[in-house]
């Protein structure tokens, strides 16, 4: 759910950008250290960003009928880990602005925010935290990509909530009105991405597991049962 | 996409210097933002239309095109802007003069800041962004993974064009559950393939003695500052203009 460009007051703009630098930043220098000990990660990384945009741009076969795309968060985190992710989803984000004018420069900083380090970290905690309950993977996978989409819609609902707060109900109401107006079709779309992710996660680990150990990051959950 | 890249490579003012382009556009989205929207937005999409059509030579409904998509997605919202809730007994809406005119506001404004997005995409190809972030102090690895990005992100498509084809004669979209399959495999094979691309780029460099730095070369090109100039003055006068006839009465 990208804001569009202009939408946000400077204010607000500004805030999320200043509030999303510093984890883009740290991921920056991370993956720049990971590319300086090993060079073929640049290609890695490369790869998977390209693909992570086309998987946004990857029409989903949706309910409602409106015209909703997969936000590859949750993916991207299981397989990368959240504090790559932030940088990843950052450049992601930057293509989708500057190739489709989808988002925006001014709101980069709040859809960062909300799609590339809120969302990740929530995917990647429920994974983790569903994989040390001893719950199955594929179940895992689908709670950690729909949560993770559900993080980063009532993340954006959030942001566009203090930046209109309702003149009688004040940011409590305005986070319940758009909350309630992107429900309809964000709640559907998480639970389909999820199935999607769950298809995704499949397919890799039964004819992929190769190239899933040469992850060099990947969480300990995937890197087993490669059948390649 | 594939015509945004197209007019970002073909347009007229290609071969400009990027900052000619970037600091006036930017300079213009960030006025569009500060300035009172009713009267600064209508003179900034006029500027930006009249610059990517007359100036860069890109047809006009390319630029509709791009700015089509955000504009049906702020016309949905725009009205929850103008309504307001309440939960003092049970669930009220209102409609107050306040929120539309705010609903009002907010939608100029963005449609603006779009049209400045739009200009932007439509006329500078995203390589030509490289050595403005360089200069901005992002370290060379990154601009190299995005250039890399760039590359593979037309290389990809393609396939994913040729899988979904092939799906499709089989139709593997037929039904939702096939559709949803055919996604997941779709996507799980573009992510193989774009892998094992990796993979097989990456030992094709270091056979060529790759050590972590792909050295193109950037074509020199002037920045002429009596553009620049003109352009900045341009977007002065929209500004310019914009607070005044806000102060009118």
């Amino acid at each position: 759910m990208h804001i569009t460009e202009g939408f946000l007051p400077p204010l607000h703009a500004a805030a999320w950008t200043a509030l999303a630098l510093p984890f883009v930043v740290v991921s920056a220098r991370r993956v720049h250290r990971l590319m300086q000990d090993q060079p073929q990660i640049k290609l890695l990384l490369a790869a998977s960003g390209a693909f992570a945009f086309l998987l946004s741009a990857l029409k989903l076969p949706s309910v409602t009928g409106s015209c909703s795309h997969a936000t590859g968060t949750g993916l991207g985190a299981i397989l990368f880990g959240p504090s790559v992710m932030a940088l990843m989803g950052t450049l992601v984000l930057l293509f989708q602005t500057l190739l489709l004018a989808h988002g925006g420069i001014t709101t980069l900083g709040a859809n960062v925010f909300s799609m590339a380090i809120v969302g990740p970290w929530i995917a990647y905690a429920v994974l983790r935290g569903t994989q040390q309950l001893g719950a199955p993977l594929a179940l895992s996978v689908f709670l950690a990509a729909m949560l993770g989409d559900w993080a980063t819609y009532l993340t954006t609902a959030g942001q566009l909530a203090l930046a209109f707060p309702d003149p009688v109900s004040g940011i409590a109401g305005s986070f319940i009105k758009f909350a309630s107006v992107f429900a309809p079709t964000q709640l559907p779309l998480a639970v389909i991405e999820g199935l999607l992710t769950v298809v995704i996660v499949n397919f890799l680990r039964e004819y992929s597991g190769e190239e899933l150990q040469n992850l060099k990051f990947p969480p300990q959950a995937l890197a087993t049962e490669g059948r390649s | 996409m594939r015509a945004i890249d197209h007019y970002a490579w073909t347009n007229r003012w290609r071969n400009r210097h990027p900052v000619e382009k970037l600091l006036p556009a930017f300079s213009l989205l960030l006025l569009t933002l500060l300035l009172p929207p009713l009267t600064t937005g209508p003179l900034v999409v006029l500027l930006t239309a009249l610059a990517t059509v007359q100036g860069a030579g890109v047809p006009l409904h390319a630029f509709w095109t791009v700015m089509a998509v955000p504009a049906a997605f702020l016309l949905a919202g725009a009205p929850f802007l103008a309504v307001s809730v309440s939960f003092i007994g049970g669930v009220n809406l209102h409609i107050s003069p306040d929120g539309a005119w705010l609903a009002l506001e907010t939608t100029v404004r963005a449609l603006a800041a779009v049209s400045c997005l739009a200009f932007l995409t439509l006329t500078t190809p995203l390589v030509d962004w490289a050595p403005l972030l360089r200069r901005m102090g992002t370290p060379a690895s990154l601009v190299e993974l995005i250039l890399l990005m760039y590359r593979l992100i037309f290389v990809f498509a393609e396939r994913a064009l040729t899988g979904y084809q092939a799906q499709a004669a089989r139709l593997g979209y037929a039904r939702f559950d096939r559709s949803l399959h055919s996604t997941g495999l779709l996507a799980g094979n573009l992510f193989q393939r774009g892998l094992d691309r990796a993979r097989r780029l990456e030992i094709g460099l270091a056979a060529r003695g790759y050590t972590g730095e792909l050295r193109v070369l950037t074509p020199e090109r002037s920045l002429s500052w009596p553009r620049l100039a003109a352009a900045m003055a341009l977007v002065s006068c929209v500004g310019l203009l914009g607070l005044l006839a806000h102060e009118a009465p």
